[in-house]
């Protein structure tokens, strides 16, 4: 019996020391997930100082165990010991200062990083000697190829929006639309109005249809490319105007042409009308001429004709 | 010998004056007939999207448009050879108008072809015949800068139209913009309003004022004269045969299957357009291809238009110098050698500046082909056919344009390569360079030889003339003449 109570405080100690290990490696305030952390995949990452303004990106779908490698050949004077530690957007993480020793000419510092939720995406950094930064952007997948000006479309007309993740990229779980309402983003569920809105969705594209547009209409629509992990995000405008808008300019090119022509027919006709009281003398037979060039369009000449 | 005879028009074409305004009027003409197919696909992306349908099915769209301005060609002649340019135009140009006004409230794919593919394609054919023919009936000495100017008219309105379409699409998407197109074609009828009838009585007037001189007269023919004179003259009798039949000939001149000079320039450029508009397709493509990015691809297109810009008037001025009218002919089967050289030697290109050599020199190709394709058509059959003989070639040319770049795509798709396709290109206009080298080497010479002829009858009747009116001057105009 005591050996049995024995392995209980075993593993009650064990049980406390990998709870404090959670702890000190991601800052959350919220409690760890349910997911026993060893069984997730580990993905390693390495990257090595190259200048200022380093950024590497890190694409990821589910959730990981990330390893973090920065590796640094240091300064011309290389001491043998140096500081490092990391920071995640911009704030320092706790407890992440280390001594880092020089081996094989270079420095190196690696951490490993539970990426589960949302709140562990961002922009992760390793700092040396709080000189040397390379910053690692962690996040899902991001749309690359959206339309950046906008649909523009009719009062009454249906408006077609689309989204597409680049096949060089991985495909999203599903798509989700949403419509901007101030800051806020509301979600468009299209079974809820299915006259009104559509979801097409295909795996690598998606398409939101919205019928008998009013003004009410316009504005900023967002598709999320959702994956485990987080939801991508890309917008587009659409732009509801009425007929009018292209009507006037319609209107002002229609009457520009009506004018010139009636000024064009009118000065041929002045000008034929003075030929004509020269001509008239001279001109005899004007039968000779074809039928053809005698149109209701082209009063000068007709008028010729009448006269003789 | 009465100058009648050297213009065989019934009348001296004015030369300038109003015909500068004709020229205008047919550069606005030409310019949309030409470039607004083209265009037209900026927006096929998004009426792709709207109504949910392939590539190809838009595209079709254009080729519709294309195969009905090329189909309507002889509608359009026999029009004009009935009510003459301006009337045709200006229907040409509400047409076109209409259709665009139409697609703008269109509700599938199929209002698309039918209002701008069909409707739209007959009012451009209505434009592009009339404006042709109305260049040949107010030009002779200067026609071939006429025509030179004229088709000028399409690679500047497809350098306007293409910036232009592109602010039309962000401000009003793609309905806006088609009925504001409409209003912009409508341009069309101004254009056809500068469209004058040429006044053929006032010209016939100062004619026959002048005495009629036989003396010298083939010195002052060679001056002015072209094909057609010879031409003319022996295809008069050929006429006189063929209006038996009557009817038809009243409406079109089929009796131009006869004529030598026409069948040379139709079987030609049947052969030729089948690598015409290819490469021009194609180019922004190839040069993806090769890995240039999508902005240098697209100007070199710019570079391709402005170099065609340029040589195109230039063409005109050079052919109308005293040594080449005569031969332009020659003039002509160069600029198409010189287009399919061109292709031959494209695939020695491969980086960007290669690229950009190729594109400057394809445009002075295209650019000086296009100048003189109307023209030596004109020089072959005279100003009275050119009507008929432009229907008929565009309808019998209307199969090569629409499956040249369809067949050079298939290429590209077999090959995986365009240089094949470049290669086959250019084989397709050299062939027929070659073969205008020859035929009309042959031809000229048959001609020369008629003229000979002509002269001799010609002064023969002269002289009867002359010995009927005066009888004592018998002996001197005799000596003179010799």
């Amino acid at each position: 019996m005591l050996a049995s109570w024995k392995q209980l405080i075993f593993q009650i100690l064990l049980l406390l020391i990998s709870c404090r290990h959670i702890n000190t490696t991601s800052p959350d305030p919220t409690p760890p997930p349910l997911v026993p952390i060893d069984s997730l995949p580990r993905d390693v990452r390495r990257a090595a100082f190259k200048g200022e303004g380093q950024i590497e990106k890190v694409e990821l779908l589910n959730p990981v165990n990330l390893e973090l490698v920065c590796t640094w050949t240091g300064h011309q004077n290389k001491e043998s010991n140096i500081t490092g530690f990391w920071r995640k957007d911009g704030l320092e993480i706790e407890n992440s200062h280390l001594t880092v020793q020089l081996e094989n000419e270079q420095y190196q510092l690696q951490q490993v990083f539970n990426i589960v939720s949302e709140e562990n995406l961002g922009n992760y950094s390793c700092v040396f000697e709080s000189e040397v930064k390379i910053d690692f952007v962690v996040a899902v997948p991001q749309i690359g190829e959206i339309r950046d000006k906008p649909v523009v479309t009719y009062v009454g007309d249906s408006g077609v929006i689309t989204c597409k993740m680049e096949d060089s990229k991985p495909m999203p779980n599903t798509w989700k639309w949403y419509k901007a309402n101030g800051t806020d983003k509301e979600e468009i569920f299209a079974a809820a109005e299915p006259q009104r809105y559509e979801i097409k969705n295909n795996e690598r594209k998606t398409k939101l249809l919205v019928n008998n547009l009013t003004m009410a209409d316009s504005g900023l629509y967002y598709c999320g490319a959702v994956y485990t992990l987080s939801t991508s995000m890309g917008h587009v405008e659409l732009k509801v105007i009425t007929y009018y808008e292209p009507l006037k300019p319609f209107m002002a090119i229609v009457a520009e042409v009506f004018i010139l022509v009636t000024a064009i027919l009118l000065f041929e006709r002045s000008r034929s009308k003075k030929n004509d009281t020269e001509g008239d003398m001279m001109s005899d037979q004007t039968n000779t001429l074809s039928p053809g060039e005698n149109n209701g369009l082209e009063g000068s000449s007709s008028m010729r004709q009448r006269k003789t | 010998m009465p100058p009648a005879a050297a213009t065989n028009l019934g009348y001296t074409p004015p030369d300038g004056g109003w015909g500068w305004a004709i020229v205008v009027g047919a550069f606005i003409s030409i310019g949309f007939s030409y470039a607004f197919p083209k265009s037209l696909t900026i927006y096929f992306k998004d009426i792709q999207e709207y109504f949910a349908v392939s590539y190809s099915e838009i595209a079709w769209v254009s080729s519709v448009m294309l195969a009905s301005m090329y189909a309507a060609g002889p509608v359009s002649s026999i029009l004009v050879n009935r009510y003459g340019s301006r009337p045709v135009v200006m229907v040409g140009g509400v047409m076109v108008s209409t259709g665009m006004v139409l697609a703008s409230f269109g509700t599938a794919i199929i209002h698309l072809y039918l209002c701008i593919g069909v409707i739209g394609g007959f009012g451009l054919a209505f434009n592009l015949q009339p404006a042709l023919t109305i260049i040949g009936t107010y030009f002779q000495v200067k026609r071939p800068l006429a025509n030179g100017l004229a088709m000028t008219g399409s690679p500047v309105v497809l350098f306007t139209l293409a910036p232009l379409n592109q602010f039309l699409l962000d401000s009003f998407g793609w309905r806006g913009s088609f009925l504001i197109l409409g209003g912009i074609v409508l341009n069309c009828c101004v254009a056809g309003s500068l469209m004058r009838p040429v006044n053929k009585k006032a010209l016939k007037k100062t004619e026959k004022t002048e005495p009629p001189e036989c003396n010298g007269g083939a010195a002052e023919e060679a001056a002015t004269v072209d094909t057609i004179t010879q031409s003319d003259n022996l295809t008069e009798e050929n006429q006189k045969e063929s209006k038996s039949q009557g009817c038809v000939n009243r409406f079109i001149d089929i009796s131009l299957f006869k004529h030598r000079g026409f069948l040379i320039y139709l079987i030609g450029n049947v052969v030729m357009f089948f690598g015409f508009f290819a490469p021009v397709v194609f180019l922004a493509p190839c040069a993806k291809h090769k890995g240039i990015d999508e902005y240098s691809a697209a100007f070199l297109l710019s570079i391709f238009a402005l170099a065609d810009m340029f040589i195109r008037p230039t063409t005109g001025f050079i052919g109308n110098t005293k040594w080449i009218r005569p031969r332009i002919q020659y003039f002509f089967s160069f600029a198409v050698s010189y287009n399919g050289v061109c292709h031959l030697l494209f695939p020695l290109a491969s980086e960007y500046t290669g690229l950009v050599v190729y594109a400057v020199f394809f445009g002075f190709a295209f650019g000086m082909l296009s100048a003189l394709l109307f023209e030596v058509l004109m020089d072959l059959v005279g100003a009275h056919r050119f009507s008929s003989a432009v229907g008929l070639v565009t309808i019998i040319e209307c199969g090569p344009v629409l499956l040249g770049p369809p067949l050079s795509g298939a290429l590209v798709d077999i090959f995986g390569d365009y240089k094949y396709m470049y290669y086959a290109c250019g084989v397709f206009m050299l062939v027929p360079g070659i073969f205008f080298f020859i035929m009309h080497y042959f031809n000229y010479r048959r001609l020369d030889k008629e003229r000979g002829q002509i002269v001799a009858v010609d002064v023969r009747t002269c002289e009867e003339a002359v010995e009927l009116k005066t009888n004592p001057d018998d002996k001197a105009a005799h000596d003179t003449d010799e």
